[in-house]
């Protein structure tokens, strides 16, 4: 077990490289199974204590729809959970009402949860895709003043 | 049933996720913020039955599935008559004692985008709701046929611009209302109608839970902003939802037993339509000059029904 | 726990009745329906049974044939026992959700009352819907009388259901000729028939939550055809399913039934292909030519549509100089369903018979022993001289001026 950021099976296939089998051995009737044992209620257990079968949308990547990516300060994070909710493809990771940090693997960079961030400055900003983690929180802005409105 | 917290978002989201990322859906799109919302609602075990659309598409395509939970999709009308077929299961196993563990928790539930729901699954939809399973259908709002690129529906706004209603030089776009679904699903007499809207994160999870949580079959109706066929950056998703619900374009409201209306957002401020339909590409034309009347148009009838919801609130009728 | 009911070894009902009364011996978990005529007496038989304390299951009175399937689809997927019945108009709004029950692999059994389909409208029974439900991924058993719909039901939902199949079975009976003609049953109690069909044993069921199932997803290019591959090899390997359940069937009741029924075709020199009632007329008309006449005819008759008895259609035909296919159902553009079945599977023959085809029948006309045997004779005359001497395709009994198409080539 990787940790809670990065799991031993998330994302671990782009989609489209799933391996190909014949006829013989596809799942009848189509039918997918999400785990790969009973595992019970889902709402009971956190992603990372969930057996996912190779079949669950879980195990791929999306990262490469990306050209721009948030990048998460947890220094100015006031763990309101606006980006969680809202979130369209469950990549906020939030665990004991705390905001941990980006699932790169499913974000799909729309830049949602950069604009429902309520801090000033954003605890979350987009940046092209290659930079460097480091090199954006370096460059993350100052408090904004507030604008007077007339 | 197990209800979640929802005092606030933090407690809210300690809840365990039951739609898994990589699926399909475009950047930003209101559907899965609205699915995500339901499957946190509860810890019960759900079984939910898909009709054909974008939601579907995006979060089924073999060899993957999104879903945590017991899924169907059977075709592009029927999903309020899947979960109806489930639950009739559901009850006769229980009455039976074939069912695995006949004690866990279940709720049946049902998405459908607008073109499902309002045009060609309506009748299924009826029927399921007349005959009174317990279940909830969620109708995921984007006025049009996203999945296939963008067609009206009925519940396509008047002016709006679609692929099949378009605008041009002799066209303002869609000519015809949108039909009040929320008024026929009430009618209908189911105990438990709403339209909520997913930037009221709030009412949205009190009016799911209640839905759940009431026996029979509930409706409602979300307000689903669609990055790709409305035409705004995939980033402005809530911004455009907050103008929709801001200006009562959407207004958010329950009706209980088809009778109590509650009004479940007031804004504090009222901003005109125009500014929500200035941020959509697919309402462009209707800034033209010659068009300049069928802004007053959708302003007028904002107002009346506005008037009409205020008055039915206090009616209690 | 529902009530059971006392039935004599010799109980008077109808095919309709007989569908209801499987049904309810089945212990259905879940019937979803539409009423639609000639069918419509299974649905109301069986609403008695549940407004009398005979059923422990749900009984959901939808709003539309396609919504009795999509119910089906969605209670069957749920994990337990489902059926319907339907008719015609019925069928054909069911006709999306029959290939999607089948796609899934949903062991559903449905009991179509053929009829006639319109336009024009038209209620009495021809095999239209039938036909029309080839395709669509079921097997599909015809049954010829009111005994034969009792115990195919039985025996469907043990086909259907087995771990091995896994697909819907469609009952077929002749709307009104068998749906509404009283006849002398002999049922199985309700404990013996029970015992029969077995409990239902659910497979990736949705009401499972310790293992959450996905149904219905999407395929495109890259894993649609694998999925239809793997369909149709189930499918065609239900056969040996099929086989054993006739067999036990046999060993309970004595009743014998086989995937092609024959009749006289030991020694039969010229022969008639037919579905449903009219195979009795068939028989009777054979019958009465070998004792009248001495024409050797003989009746082939498939109880299973699909998977259709490509095989043993080849070994019961190998001898036979002259076969007639009939279709009750208007073939459109095409020769009729029967006749393009067997003459490809006797296309691969060394010795292929002479094959024609007779459209008969169509919206309930009568068909009579003396048509029959008019057509035996004339397979007789064809068997004699070595070719076809009429039209490949003819229509049997209609007004007007005589209708065919195509002769046989000669060289
Ligand atoms: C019987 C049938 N007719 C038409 C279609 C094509 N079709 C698939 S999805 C769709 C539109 C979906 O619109 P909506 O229900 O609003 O869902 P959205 O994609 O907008 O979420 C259409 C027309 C179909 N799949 N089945
Ligand atoms: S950019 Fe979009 S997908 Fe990525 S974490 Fe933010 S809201 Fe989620
Ligand atoms: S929205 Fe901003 S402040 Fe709130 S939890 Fe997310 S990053 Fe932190
Ligand atoms: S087209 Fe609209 S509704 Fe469909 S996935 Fe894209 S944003 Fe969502
Ligand atoms: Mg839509």
């Amino acid at each position: 077990m990787k940790g809670v950021l990065a799991t031993d099976k998330r994302g671990v296939r782009e989609l489209g490289a799933e391996e190909m089998v014949g006829w013989d051995e596809v799942t009848q009737g189509v039918v997918l199974p999400s785990f790969d044992q009973p595992i019970g209620n889902a709402a009971l257990l956190r992603p990372e204590e969930r057996a996912y079968s190779d079949f669950n949308s879980y195990t791929a990547t999306v990262a490469s729809w990306r050209v721009i990516k948030p990048v998460y300060n947890r220094d100015i994070c006031i763990d309101c959970q606006n980006c969680w909710v809202w979130c369209p493809d469950t990549s906020i990771i939030s665990r004991d009402k705390q905001m941990l940090g980006i699932d790169y693997d499913h974000c799909k960079g729309c830049g949602v949860c950069v604009e429902v961030c309520p801090t000033n400055p954003k605890s979350l900003l987009m940046f092209a895709e290659a930079e460097a983690p480091e090199d954006a929180l370096a460059k993350w802005p100052e408090k904004k003043k507030k604008e007077k409105k007339d | 049933m197990a209800i979640t917290s929802i005092k606030n978002l933090k407690e809210f989201s300690t809840n365990n996720e039951r739609l898994e990322g990589a699926h399909l859906l475009c950047p930003g799109c209101a559907h899965s913020m609205i699915v995500r919302e339901l499957l946190n609602c509860t810890d019960d075990n759900l079984v939910v039955a898909t009709n054909t659309g974008c939601l579907e598409v995006s979060t089924a395509v073999y060899p993957y599935t999104s879903w945590d939970t017991s899924w169907i999709h059977i075709g592009f009308e029927n999903a309020a008559t899947a979960a109806a077929g489930a639950e009739a299961m559901y009850k006769a196993r229980k009455r039976k004692g074939t069912l695995k563990d006949p004690d866990a928790p279940v709720k049946f539930v049902a998405f459908g985008g607008d073109g499902s729901t309002y045009d060609i699954g309506f009748q299924w939809l009826s029927g399921a709701v007349e005959r009174g399973h317990d279940f909830t259908y969620i109708c995921l709002d984007n006025e049009n046929y996203a999945n296939t690129g963008g067609q009206r529906s009925s519940a396509t706004p008047t002016g709006a611009h679609t692929s099949t209603a378009q605008a041009g030089r002799v066209s303002y776009g869609k000519k015809q209302k949108k039909k009040d679904m929320v008024a026929i699903m009430a009618a209908h007499g189911a105990p438990y109608v709403a339209q909520l809207s997913p930037n009221k994160w709030k009412s949205m999870a009190k009016g799911f839970q209640k839905a759940l949580e009431t026996e029979g079959p509930c409706f409602i109706n979300t307000v689903s902003a669609c990055t790709t066929e409305w035409k705004f950056d995939p980033k402005d998703t809530i911004h455009v939802t907050d103008l929709a619900t801001d200006s009562l374009m959407f207004p958010i409201y329950e009706i209980i037993n088809g009778t109590e209306l509650n009004i479940l957002y007031r804004p504090k401020n009222i901003i005109p339509v125009e500014e929500y339909l200035a941020a959509q590409g697919r309402y462009r034309h209707l800034f033209k000059p010659e068009n300049r009347h069928v802004i007053d148009m959708i302003q007028k009838e904002v107002n009346e029904k506005w008037e009409y919801l205020q008055r039915r609130e206090e009616a209690r009728v | 726990m529902a009530e059971k009911m006392e039935l004599n070894e010799i109980e008077v009902w109808d095919g309709n009745h007989a569908a209801a009364q499987a049904l309810r011996q089945a212990q259905v978990d879940v019937v979803a329906a539409y009423p639609i005529t000639p069918s419509t007496p299974i649905v109301e038989g069986y609403g008695a049974f549940m407004a009398n304390g005979y059923i422990d299951g749900e009984f959901v009175m939808v709003e539309s044939e396609h919504a009795a399937m999509s119910g089906c689809v969605g209670a069957s997927a749920a994990g337990g026992r489902v059926a319907t019945a339907t008719s015609s108009q019925g069928f054909m709004l069911m006709i999306e959700v029959l290939y999607q029950a089948s796609g899934m692999r949903l062991p559903i059994v449905l009991n179509v009352v053929n009829r006639a389909v319109a336009s024009p409208l038209n209620v009495r029974g021809d095999h239209g819907d039938m036909y029309a439900g080839r395709d669509s991924g079921w097997i599909q058993l015809d049954a010829f009388n009111a005994q034969e719909v009792y115990d195919l039901n039985l025996c469907a939902f043990k086909i259907g259901e087995d771990i091995n199949v896994r697909l819907p079975v469609m009952v077929h009976q002749d709307g009104f000729t068998t749906s509404h003609t009283a006849q002398n049953i002999r049922p199985l109690s309700d404990d013996e028939a029970y015992a029969f069909v077995g409990d239902f044993k659910p497979v990736d069921e949705m009401l499972d939550f310790s293992k959450a199932v996905t149904y219905g997803a999407q395929t495109e290019e890259d894993w649609h055809y694998e999925h239809k591959a793997k369909q149709h090899r189930a499918l065609m390997d239900s056969y040996t399913v099929i086989d054993r359940v006739f067999e036990e069937f046999e060993k309970k009741t004595g009743r014998e039934y086989k995937r092609l029924e024959t009749y006289m075709m030991d020694d039969a020199e010229v022969a008639i292909v037919a579905l449903g009632a009219t195979v009795e007329t068939c028989i009777l008309a054979a019958k009465q030519l070998r004792e009248e006449e001495g024409i050797k005819a003989g009746v082939v008759a498939p109880r299973c549509i699909r998977p259709f008895p490509f095989n043993e259609m080849r070994d019961v035909l190998a001898n036979v100089k002259a076969v007639a296919t009939l279709d009750h159902s208007a073939p459109m553009g095409a020769m009729g369903m029967l006749y393009n079945e067997v003459a490809g599977a006797m296309v691969s023959t060394q010795d292929r018979p002479l094959i024609t085809n007779f459209i008969y029948g169509l919206g309930g006309r009568d068909f009579s022993i003396n048509e029959a045997k008019r057509i035996f004779r004339e397979q007789k005359g064809h068997a004699d001289v070595g070719y076809i001497t009429t039209e490949i395709q003819q229509f049997s009994g209609l007004r007007g001026p005589k209708l065919g198409f195509y002769e046989m080539k000669r060289s």
